[in-house]
């Protein structure tokens, strides 16, 4: 095991981006939509054999413990190669939040298969009639001999399709007296039997999302997280972590990648008035780098993160916008061509981030949902 | 560089939040532009005795010899007290071009009564506007019997109201000089140029100024790399006042929202003010979040003489763009009362307004940043 921290950051930087530029392959490089598993296995077992698969945990769990640094330099070098985004759900969501609230058994479970790529996760969390307002969702675990039983269904699950387990928010006391009380966090297996998915199709065309239902699912107690009936509790440290995720800079990066790619190529870096706002997005993309490092300095220390970890995400996601609104300016009449189109040898998907970047205001808590969390919580307006 | 003390840190933070609570006198500062006290000795002499005009300076120079970081702490106060004394420009950018120099006598005495409120050098190199990094440099430094004859307008000159004499930059033929005008020398004339908030900047006219040649403090390269230094970090502490500005007017802000009954409800209670509200809440945690990764940059990491600038650059554009929206915001979240001359807001909209301007406003500041982008970038491919 390396400790990748006491490398100098030009040392570092330098590795990584040797290696993901020789390994990473060519054929799925700056792929305009999400990589499915069976394209990205053999590159995520390989980053998993070198150590380098989680990189934001600690290094007891087999993760890489990279300071808010390094960090940044891995993600920044991972998009200036184009590597495409893999079913990560394991790695950004469920491994922190087993290491934060799991139990040892579920740990040693889980961990290592997420790990070495043998577990692919994926997010039950939003109902048909529960988005924006979780707290209001219906789907029931009800106790049964040593397993519960779950009945319902969950929507706008990303690459369920290719999960082999589902982390699920159910309701299992319905006589609580908040919404919030009486909902537990609980691990299922993909191939239990009663699973069914539909595909979704988004916006870009792509099967992104699906949605899933449960129909007398059963799970063993052995997989409820936490206590009984306190899934909120686990459910908002989770969002923490999503918020710290999506709030990452990796997302804008790739959409400036481009940006700088396709300016060049159109030979725009010598109008002023384009400069001047290409240059205003990479100081908001600057300066949330700073704002970043700052939580995530915090989760290394062992803080829990608090609700003022939603600015990262809000921010993240209009800077994302307005860098992919900036790409289709840039490209001018090229703006609306589909697929790959060519830069004088430069080959760019100008509207792959446009259509990416359109759904990080809604998911993970819609922006005007972390600002509410924000007013009431960090500014303590009045309700 | 010191490395950072945290026991240092923290005294001066609780000395600072306690000048705070006493030292904010808004009257005075409402009634500047009337009464021209924007410089008030005794003002001045309590910094001095609290130690913060050598925050920078050596302690072989009775100052203190700590950094950024520290002079931060104590430059967010003063922006949160609105104090109108020209902290930066003699503790900062003078104080920093100093110290360098604090081997020879003359720079060495004019610290010493800089550190002790004795003495107010300021820095007077710019002349036409935009030119912060005042390379712009037409005074002319003529050798004459008894010294160095000096001619040419000086601009922009934030502080000179109440300088003791001034750090004048020239050319003698192709040589830049750098030399110390005390305020009395004969041809040394003072315009004062009201600013939005009350304060003056000077312009200095050098007609057949003569000093003498002890007053050279230095030549050739030395001075564009003593200039560039010491304003990059002028432009840092300025943000640091900029930060506290911003904060205490956001305060303001939420305290009001909180209290303002409309409609039989708090208006803090309506979801498009939260909305708004919170976005500035984000700029200001970018801002702090860039000034503070800055300032730790600066302070520990060896840098080239671009990425310092490009640091600095990007800490006074967030600071002041921050700034700037959350207090003309204020304006709007106070209703009609945020228009009128005595509510406090209208003050602190004056002083993010002319701190952003200071040294350079973010727009300049963006470009340099550009700039320096684009020379790195060919460097590297």
């Amino acid at each position: 095991m390396s400790d990748w921290n006491a490398l100098s950051d030009e040392a570092f930087r330098a590795q990584a981006r040797e290696y993901f530029e020789r390994e990473f392959p060519a054929e799925y490089k700056f792929l305009a939509r999400r990589m499915r598993w069976a394209e990205c296995r053999d590159w995520y077992q390989k980053l998993s054999r070198k150590g380098w698969i989680a990189p934001n945990w600690p290094i007891e769990h087999g993760g890489m413990g990279l300071s808010p640094t390094k960090l940044l330099i891995f993600y920044e070098e991972i998009e200036h190669a184009g590597v495409g985004r893999m079913p990560d759900q394991g790695l950004t969501m469920v491994g922190p939040t087993l290491i934060h609230f799991g139990n040892a058994a579920q740990r040693a479970e889980y961990l290592p298969k997420i790990i070495a790529g043998e577990a692919v996760w994926c997010q039950g969390y939003s109902e048909p009639n529960a988005g924006s307002d979780l707290a209001s969702l219906h789907t029931e675990a009800v106790l049964d001999g040593d397993d519960f039983v779950i009945n319902g269904s969950k929507i706008w699950t990303s690459m369920a399709h290719d999960a082999t387990h589902i982390y699920v928010l159910a309701r299992t006391d319905k006589q609580a007296r908040k919404r919030q009380e009486g909902i537990s966090f609980l691990l299922v297996d993909m191939k239990t039997p009663g699973i069914t998915l539909r595909t979704i199709r988004n916006i870009a065309g792509h099967e992104e999302f699906c949605q899933v239902f449960f129909d007398n699912v059963r799970t063993p107690q052995s997989n409820l997280v936490g206590e009984l009936n306190q899934g909120w509790t686990i459910a908002k440290g989770l969002l923490g972590f999503e918020r710290l995720n999506i709030g990452s800079p990796r997302r804008p990066l790739q959409a400036m990648e481009k940006l700088e790619a396709l300016a060049t190529a159109r030979g725009l870096m010598a109008d002023p008035a384009f400069v001047e706002r290409l240059t205003q997005l990479k100081l908001d993309l600057a300066d949330h780098n700073s704002l970043y490092r700052r939580f995530v300095d915090q989760v290394r220390r062992g803080e829990s993160l608090g609700p003022d970890v939603s600015m990262l995400k809000v921010w993240s996601m209009d800077t994302y916008q307005r860098l992919s609104e900036l790409v289709l300016e840039a490209a001018g009449e090229y703006g609306v061509m589909t697929g790959d189109v060519d830069f004088d040898g430069t080959a760019i998907d100008v509207l792959a981030p446009f259509y990416n970047a359109r759904p990080g205001t809604i998911y993970g808590g819609s922006n005007e949902i972390q600002r509410n969390i924000l007013a009431k919580y960090v500014l303590q307006l009045p309700s | 560089m010191n490395q950072p003390d945290n026991s240092h840190a923290e005294l001066l933070a609780q000395s600072v939040s306690a000048y705070v609570q006493h030292g904010a006198d808004l009257p005075r500062v409402r009634a500047l532009a009337q009464t021209q006290l924007e410089f008030d000795p005794k003002q001045w002499q309590e910094l001095a005795d609290l130690g913060w005009l050598g925050i920078l300076a050596p302690e072989s120079c009775g100052g203190l010899g700590l950094g950024l970081a520290e002079v931060a702490i104590v430059a967010e106060g003063l922006g949160r007290a609105l104090t109108p004394e020209p902290y930066t420009p003699v503790a900062v950018l003078a104080a920093a071009i100093l110290t360098p120099l604090a081997g020879a006598t003359l720079p060495m005495a004019i610290l010493n009564d800089l550190v002790a409120g004795l003495a107010t050098p300021v820095l007077a190199a710019q002349e036409q506007a935009d030119d912060f990094s005042a390379q712009l440099v037409a005074t002319v430094a003529t050798p004459q019997t008894g010294g160095i004859q000096l001619d040419g307008v000086k601009s922009f000159v934030v502080g000179a109201a109440g300088a003791s004499g001034f750090l004048v930059t020239a050319h003698h033929e192709q040589e830049p000089l750098l030399c110390w005008v005390p305020g009395e020398t004969q041809g040394c004339h003072v315009r004062l140029i009201p600013l939005a908030d009350g304060r003056t900047a000077g312009e200095v006219r050098l007609d057949h100024a003569l000093v003498s040649e002890a007053h050279i403090l230095a030549r050739g390269a030395r001075v564009r790399e003593l200039l560039d230094c010491a304003l990059d970090y002028a432009q840092v502490i300025t943000a640091a006042e900029l930060l506290g500005v911003l904060k205490k007017t956001q305060e303001m802000s939420l305290e009001y929202m909180k209290t303002r009954i409309q409609f039989g409800k708090a208006i803090g209670s309506f979801q498009v003010l939260q909305h708004r509200a919170v976005d500035l809440l984000i700029q200001q945690e970018l801002a702090a979040a860039v000034l503070a990764e800055v300032i730790q940059e600066m302070s520990h990491t060896p840098m080239s003489v671009e990425s310092r600038a490009m640091a600095a650059s990007r800490a006074k554009a967030r600071c002041a763009d921050a700034a700037l929206m959350i207090t003309r915001a204020a304006i709007q979240f106070h209703g009609a009362i945020g228009f009128t001359e005595d509510c406090d807001v209208g003050l602190y909209v004056k002083r993010a307004m002319t701190l952003a301007a200071y040294l350079g406003n973010s727009r300049a500041h963006r470009q340099r940043y550009a700039r320096l982008a684009a020379v790195g970038h060919q460097e590297a491919a």
